[in-house]
């Protein structure tokens, strides 16, 4: 029996801002000098050439990463959030997420809720799996999985807590076409009240957004 | 450029102060001398300790490269003096006791503060990136800190009773000679100043390696 | 919904069992770790003999076995996130601090488990007079917490860098010269029937401040 958790009653309207947001790693310029704002409800993609700084951008705005010059907010409910309290509001699944392999996919989530201190984790982990259709390998462990299940299960674990902003880089990497289509299927319900940012290059998740911030590169980073 | 010129001299003279002017203490005859050399040089290891780890609580604080440029360079000055200190020290015992390493409570203070330089700048030394290295540094000296008064003051109370030392160390006695204490605070002044200079010296080289990198 | 943020105790427990549980799955580390002991151990034994009389050098060498079995195990911690690349999951899900406490409680379990063995092996093989238990409990646990703060606290810091196992045991080190030194004499002493208040009082000092300055400085370890 699935539990259908309907999007929170109250406003949790997200509002990202970027003012001349810039970073680079040591002498490679990761991103060239950006602005942009986004308000929820939204689903906007991130584009640019290789080394452009898509997954750069991402990792700051989830508060991974301190940026080198210039800000990136994020307002919930008109209220500021720091990037140390990003994660409880932030949906991140990308490249740079990986699992414990020697955990199975039900232990992998699990430890994510209740480590996050989500009420009733195993409900929680149960309708994630549902939405990304892995509940048939719940009990397999990841080093098991291939690599479209693994994407699958890092949608799972940025859904898992319900945040109102999500974060996608590449969203659509390693998956089939039912992939796909249930990729589609999420994006759409999170725009309703959600903030959704997808960095890609793939036109068919261009088509998900209706905004787009354009990153200029120099491209694969050339150093200055 | 003259501050530069005047330190020379300073430092020179006192120098030469020390061997003609200065009399011996009696306990440690022509060994005397080392003390204008062998202390301030101690002192220097711990002042450029003090201001390494001031400026990584700094960094950590306001995050700007440019106290890390002084912790670093503070750090390998340190070590520097530290080496001499230590060395000087070995020297000294030498002469004065018969062997160059006893682990008396000094000797092991001075070998700690050695292992401490040498740990910062081999961690250092294994970051490439800039700010990373600067974060991580810094956290491992704002460790070190608190590390350091404990090996002080737990030194002596294990070595004493390890290795009970039967000679009296005279470096404690400040009842000296006043020619002696003159020529002594003379030094130590010098010794902070090359300290200080050295150090600009570094922070300037650093300031512009960091620039040379960012551009 | 978003979680509540008073769950850093329940993250902490979360992260601690989800290391015991890795740890139990694979279990390369604890082997590896008491397999190390043991020949430290029978080194020593091997090339020392029995030691009797001389409880100076019994509790020297105690230490000495010890503090190698540390250095040689206690980077696993973090080593095993950033080999299997899974501490951006780990910063999604838990403030820095809460990861840190984790994985500092998971050492402390790891290093009881040695010790147990290690320790009455050593005692018997060198043939130590029978030790005052209180006393000699009490020398063991309060230096084990000083050197489980000291060499978590080194082992986050060496993961980000490009050394390994010798640039921890260096950097380590300095930092626990002081615990070595205490731990010595108040062996030492409570073999020879003396009062161990003074190295048991700097042993407690010293982990309390190692612990209340790691506190302050867990919030900078992950910030790229």
């Amino acid at each position: 029996m699935t539990v259908a958790l309907e999007t929170p009653m109250v406003s949790t309207a997200a509002v990202f801002e970027a003012r001349d947001l810039a970073h680079r790693y040591g002498r490679r310029v990761a991103i060239e000098p950006v602005s942009f704002t986004v308000s929820a409800p939204a689903v906007a993609a991130v584009t640019g050439p290789n080394g452009s700084g898509k997954t750069t951008l991402l990792k700051i705005a989830a508060g991974l990463l301190r940026p080198g010059r210039g800000t990136c907010a994020l307002a919930v409910a008109g209220r500021d959030v720091p990037p140390a309290e990003r994660r409880r509001w932030v949906g991140y699944a990308g490249p740079a997420i990986s699992f414990y392999e020697e955990l199975s996919v039900a232990e992998n989530l699990t430890f994510v809720a209740e480590t996050r201190g989500l009420e009733s984790p195993a409900t929680l982990v149960a309708v994630a799996l549902e939405r990304v259709g892995l509940v048939s390998r719940a009990a397999d462990r990841v080093a098991a999985l291939s690599s479209g299940m693994v994407q699958r299960l890092r949608l799972a674990f940025a859904l898992l807590h319900r945040p109102p902003v999500l974060l996608l880089d590449e969203p659509g990497s390693h998956l089939d076409d039912e992939g796909r289509a249930m990729l589609a299927r999420l994006v759409e319900r999170e725009r309703r009240a959600g903030l959704v940012l997808i960095a890609t290059n793939d036109e068919r998740e261009w088509r998900l957004a209706e905004q787009r911030i354009e990153l200029r590169g120099r491209g694969l980073g050339h150093p200055a | 450029m003259i501050a530069r010129v005047l330190l020379l001299v300073w430092i020179a003279g006192w120098i030469l102060m020390a061997f003609f002017w200065a009399p011996l203490v009696p306990v440690l005859g022509e060994t005397t001398r080392v003390l204008y050399f062998h202390i301030p040089a101690a002192w220097v290891t711990v002042l450029a300790l003090g201001w390494s780890m001031a400026h990584s609580v700094l960094y950590l604080r306001r995050r700007r490269m440019e106290h890390d440029h002084h912790a670093a360079a503070a750090a390998e000055i340190g070590l520097l003096f530290c080496v001499l200190a230590t060395v000087s020290g070995s020297l000294w015992a030498k002469a004065m006791w018969g062997s160059y390493w006893n682990w008396d409570p000094r000797e092991t203070s001075i070998f700690f503060l050695l292992l401490v330089y040498a740990a910062y700048l081999a961690l250092r030394g294994a970051i490439e990136q800039p700010e990373r290295r600067a974060r991580l540094a810094a956290i491992y000296s704002a460790v070190a800190f608190v590390t350091v008064p404990f090996l002080i003051f737990v030194v002596p109370r294990i070595y004493f009773s390890l290795h009970p030392d039967p000679i009296i160390n005279p470096q404690g006695k400040l009842d000296m000679d006043p020619r002696i204490r003159i020529a002594f605070f003379a030094m130590l002044l010098g010794f902070s100043c090359l300290f200080f200079w050295m150090q600009s010296l570094r922070v300037r080289v650093a300031r512009m390696e960091h620039r040379l990198d960012e551009s | 919904m978003p979680s509540n943020g008073s769950s850093s105790g329940a993250a902490v427990w979360a992260i601690l069992r989800k290391e015991c549980r890795s740890e139990w799955r694979t279990r390369y580390g604890l082997n590896a770790a008491l397999l190390f002991a043991i020949t430290t151990l029978t080194s020593v034994s091997f090339a020392v003999g029995r030691l009797t009389d001389r409880v100076d050098l019994l509790s020297a060498l105690l230490w000495v076995v010890l503090l190698f079995a540390a250095l040689a195990s206690m980077s696993h911690a973090f080593v095993r996130e950033v080999e299997g690349h899974t501490l951006t999951l780990l910063r999604l899900v838990a403030s820095p601090t809460a990861i840190a406490l984790g994985k500092l409680l998971f050492n402390l379990v790891f290093l009881a488990v040695i010790e147990s063995v290690a320790v009455p092996l050593y005692l018997v093989l060198m043939g130590a007079p029978p030790p005052r238990w209180g006393a000699f409990l009490a020398l063991l646990g309060l230096g084990s917490v000083a050197l489980a703060c000291a060499t978590t606290l080194v082992g986050a810091v060496i993961a980000q860098t490009r050394g390994r196992g010798a640039l921890f045991a260096g950097v380590a080190l300095p930092l626990l010269l002081p615990v070595l030194a205490a731990s010595v004499s108040g062996m030492r002493s409570q073999w020879a029937g003396g009062p161990i208040t003074a190295e048991a009082r700097l042993l407690a000092a010293y982990a309390v401040a190692l612990f209340g300055v790691s506190l302050l400085l867990y919030d900078h370890l992950w910030e790229d």
